[in-house]
């Protein structure tokens, strides 16, 4: 048996109460109010922020899969490319770049991103890829897109 | 195809009066296909320009820093040199393993973006990364529970990870100009 200290030495010994307690006490250590000091809200709170943990994971892809679709429109809105062309525009021209990527080109590469929405809209046009019904963005304010009558 | 046949139809649809033209099948919208009239005399001039400044700046090493988008694992990155990236779950190659990645969908330079359809051009762009360092992730818990039903589990579990750093990404080849007999330089005879 290993044990640190005198202290430790005596709980040793009895029944695992205590070392059972300590586990649940260790991760709500900073925790706020009585669910830090009392065992039965303690335990409480450590389940539950666990479940929150496990679905969390899944959760955070989502997330960043949404992300990246954001991120991918506003590059394409720039350009005035719908994003439902555009990716379709891209996987006819066999270029299988994925969410991540794009979006990635689209924050840092923009003259990249550019040249990729380019070569959409000129697939777009010969093959006549129309955006879906009901997702047309009328008119998209940009910089230079309001002039002065 | 599809285009031209839309423009007979549209053609066709126009030159006559305008019962005859509802009576044909409405498979295709009256509205002209937009065209261009392409010189592809003039076209293939404007593209040769384009490959052969590029190559230019590839000799003169001009180009700068490149960056490069790799497929490895399933996943893409965005690496450039010097970058450290990770790659998760089981995966062979060991520490100090020198690889190359040969699956690159993109290439960029200073002034020029080479997009490979889906890969670029084989043997055009050498990739190089290190294995530096192969462990294990933190440890995630798994934990479910069901309220009142007396449902309750536990599962630890920690993901391979291997760290890969790029050593060198440079264009070796020359674009639009592959070699006659590709694939030799990964075979072992």
């Amino acid at each position: 048996m290993v044990f640190t200290s005198v202290a430790n030495f005596v709980r040793s010994r009895g029944p695992d109460e205590f070392w059972r307690k300590r586990k649940i006490f260790k991760m709500a250590a900073h925790y706020i109010g009585r669910s830090r000091n009392c065992y039965s809200l303690a335990i409480r709170s450590v389940h539950r922020a666990l479940v929150f943990a496990t679905k969390g994971r899944a959760l955070k892809k989502q997330d960043l899969a949404n992300l990246w679709v954001t991120r991918i429109t506003a590059g394409c809105e720039q350009h005035d490319v719908n994003y439902h062309v555009f990716r379709e525009s891209l996987s006819r021209s066999n270029i299988m770049l994925n969410r991540k990527s794009l979006a990635d080109l689209a924050c840092w590469e923009p003259f990249t991103f550019k040249a990729l929405t380019d070569i959409a809209q000129k697939r777009a046009l010969e093959e006549g890829i129309a955006p879906p019904k009901g997702n047309k963005v009328l008119f998209v304010p940009k910089r230079g897109s309001q002039k002065k009558t | 195809m599809a285009g031209a046949l839309r423009k007979i139809f549209a053609t066709f649809a126009r030159s006559y009066p305008k019962p005859v033209a509802q009576l044909l099948p409405r498979l295709y919208s009256n509205v002209p296909t937009p065209y261009e009239i392409v010189d592809a005399q003039e076209e293939r001039k404007t593209y040769q320009d384009v490959i052969d400044k590029v190559n230019r700046q590839v000799a003169q090493a001009k180009q700068g820093r490149l960056f490069a988008v790799v497929h490895i694992q399933g996943k893409q990155v965005k690496v450039t040199e010097g970058d450290v990236f990770v790659v998760e779950g089981y995966w062979p190659p060991g520490a100090g393993d020198r690889i190359s990645l040969d699956k690159v969908l993109l290439v960029g330079g200073r002034d020029f973006t080479l997009v490979g359809r889906p890969l670029v051009q084989r043997g055009l762009v050498q990739v190089e990364a290190t294995v530096i360092e192969e462990t294990l992730s933190h440890t995630k818990t798994h934990f479910k529970k069901k309220r009142r039903k007396q449902y309750m589990r536990i599962n630890f579990m920690r993901v391979p990870q291997t760290m890969l750093r790029v050593n060198r990404i440079e264009i070796v080849g020359e674009v639009n100009h592959p070699s006659d007999v590709t694939g030799l330089e990964t075979r072992v005879f």
